[in-house]
């Protein structure tokens, strides 16, 4: 079935067609939009499928076919009901042009804060964008989008860093600070060349190989407290919107999200009203935004009351994700309470969704299946509602994940 | 305005090359480092106490600590040939694997303030790098940042290692950082957790029986 069918069979099964079964892609989509079956769990599998495969970061980070084939496999063997290929993605466009990155044993690269790509506005001037699709990592991205919809014949979620935090990783966090305080034209300068000759090219390329339906801008450095609202709206904002109106278009959002910090602000509603204005990446207003992302600090200190309130008046999709420390940590008697609480105050009448990110290496494989587990029994929704499931977490045995790679898993070497 | 309120409104207001002239030009009037100092410290005190008002923000902040650090840079030379008025050493450092510094900028600048002597790792510290800076340093005071929950585990191997080196009863592990909990500092053996960069100064003072 072709992605249009299974995007109209969610859309359908959304509003109340609820007469034919949704696979994990469908439940999602069908989440994003109103009512799935049940609460849609979406994993980022990143450096926790590179150690459950036992590959090095240079392997993992470098390699499609390694890189692809371990999140898949480890989506599958928990049982999620879809994941994003999430990869290093704050670096790939700086070392295309020529950033110095750091590699680790067990975890992912980062640029070399040491050695700023960008040390002065004269530096700047000498700068080039990459070549779109070809410098640095740029090849391993795309093939990676190639073997994504080879397995899941569907188009990817594609990823980039958004211009603002190019530009904070490029000059340094401070460099940047001076930049807006005490040069704002050369920071706007940088700005529309980090927004218009690099992320445009770069996403434009990844459109052409994998047609994605969203491309996704992260933001870590347009969070609160490390950025003030007001420089976000004047430095990040426009730049995000300028990147949107070129890429964005009937069938593709793209959007800006990964900022957080909500919590910090005396009225959250400053920030989440910013988040919103990132994430308006459709042409399509019934498609804008598609959803908003609260992440684990910032829900935990507001309520998830507050943050289900606020997307409800939005009209939009409420992600959230389950705190990493937690899987981690366990024990999955409490991770299968934690997600219980999440949905009774989250899951609403629908338009949410859950996310697992940034499992840590060496999370026991129970504790993920105890997420898996509680949002399968305890997030039902029916035709008029949703029914929160009252069992407790049931240890259950599962094949060992070696025996499942063996059996069932995609080759990773 | 004279050289002491140049100087402590420039750090404050994150002014670094304002602070730096203010600074020379009391040095070359010949004002010992330690009052020149004093002024500095003034600045980004008032820079902690607005953020703690909320008049602050974060980058604020920030600025404030990097125009003091380059006052300080400035100074030191005077302050070691001074009298010597240090309340201990601290090594400090992010853990392995993290690569933010932001947080430890600022704990360091507070401490500095406070009159600690601030020996800098930087960022993605090994343990083994840790030990033995405690070991040359004659450290009083370990600052273990870690910003990111995949890395916030690295301090147990900090601890760890200073426990196999024998030099764990000789220095206090004081902890901080995004990604850290009290409860994570008590479970590590840790001897304290600061939630910011005040808390940590307050910290390394009670554990050292300063003020």
């Amino acid at each position: 079935m072709g992605v249009y069918a299974r995007l109209n069979r969610a859309l359908a099964y959304s509003k109340g067609l609820r007469v034919f079964e949704l696979d994990g892609f469908e439940r999602l989509i069908a989440g994003f939009f109103g009512r799935p079956d049940r609460v849609p769990v979406l994993i980022q599998p990143y450096t926790y499928a590179m150690g459950i495969h036992g590959l090095s970061s240079r392997i993992f980070f470098r390699e499609p076919v390694p890189f692809v084939n371990a999140s898949y496999n480890t989506t599958k063997y928990f049982g999620f009901d879809f994941f994003t290929p999430v990869f290093d993605f704050y670096n790939i466009e700086l070392e295309a042009m020529g950033a110095a990155l750091v590699w680790r044993h067990g975890s992912e690269p980062d640029v070399d804060s040491r050695s700023p790509l960008i040390p002065s506005e004269e530096e700047f001037r000498k700068l080039k964008p990459p070549v779109p699709g070809k410098s640095g990592r740029m090849p391993y991205i795309l093939e990676s989008y190639r073997r994504f919809m080879d397995i899941m014949e569907l188009p990817p979620m594609c990823y980039c860093c958004s211009p603002f935090t190019m530009a904070v990783l490029a000059r340094g966090y401070v460099g940047f600070l001076r930049d807006m305080r005490r040069n704002p034209a050369f920071a706007h300068r940088l700005m529309e060349f980090l927004s218009m000759e690099v992320v445009v090219p770069w996403i434009d390329s990844m459109v052409k190989v994998a047609h994605p339906s969203m491309v996704v801008m992260s933001d870590a450095w347009a969070s609160a407290p490390n950025m003030k609202v007001d420089a976000v709206r004047e430095f990040c904002l426009p730049y995000v919107q300028k990147v949107i109106k070129a890429t964005n278009s009937l069938m593709r959002t793209v959007l800006d999200t990964g900022s957080w910090g909500e919590r910090e602000a005396g009225d959250p509603r400053e920030i989440l009203d910013v988040k919103m204005e990132m994430m308006a990446g459709n042409p399509v207003s019934a498609l804008r935004p598609l959803f908003l992302l609260v992440w684990a600090e910032d829900y935990e200190a507001l309520g998830v009351p507050v943050v289900r309130e606020y997307s409800d008046e939005k009209n939009v999709c409420l992600m959230l994700n389950v705190r990493p420390e937690l899987i981690e940590e366990g024990p999955p008697e409490r991770i299968f309470e934690t997600v219980r609480g999440l949905i009774r105050d989250g899951a609403g009448k629908g338009r949410f969704a859950l996310l697992a990110n940034l499992v840590p290496i060496g999370t026991p494989h129970e504790h993920v299946h105890a997420l898996v587990q509680a949002a399968r029994s305890l997030g039902r929704y029916t035709m008029t509602g949703r029914k929160l499931g009252k069992g407790g977490y049931e240890p259950t045995r599962h094949e060992p994940f070696e025996d499942w790679l063996k059996r069932e898993g995609l080759p990773v070497d | 305005m004279g050289w002491h309120d140049d100087l402590q409104k420039g750090v404050c207001e994150g002014e670094e090359e304002d602070a730096s002239a203010a600074a020379r030009a009391a040095l070359e009037e010949g004002v010992e480092a330690g009052v020149v100092l004093n002024a500095a410290i003034e600045g980004v005190y008032e820079a902690g106490r607005l953020w703690q008002d909320d008049e602050y923000f974060l980058p604020d902040v920030v600025l404030a600590c990097e125009a003091f650090r380059e006052v300080m840079t400035m100074l030191e030379p005077g302050l070691r040939a001074g009298t010597g008025c240090w309340k201990g050493r601290v090594v400090i450092g992010t853990v392995e694997g993290d690569a933010h510094d932001l947080g430890k900028n600022i704990v360091m600048a507070m401490l500095r303030a406070s009159m600690y002597e601030v020996v800098d790792l930087g960022v993605d510290v090994p343990a083994a790098r840790f030990v033995e800076a405690v070991r040359e340093h004659d450290a009083r005071v370990l600052g273990l940042g870690a910003y990111m929950t995949t890395t916030m585990r690295n301090i147990e191997g900090v601890v760890a290692a200073l426990i196999a080196a024998g030099l764990r009863s000789r220095v206090k592990v004081i902890v901080g950082g995004a990604a850290v909990t009290e409860e994570y500092a008590d479970a590590v053996g840790a001897d304290g957790y600061g939630e910011d960069a005040f808390a940590a100064v307050r910290l390394a003072d009670r554990l050292l029986e300063v003020s």
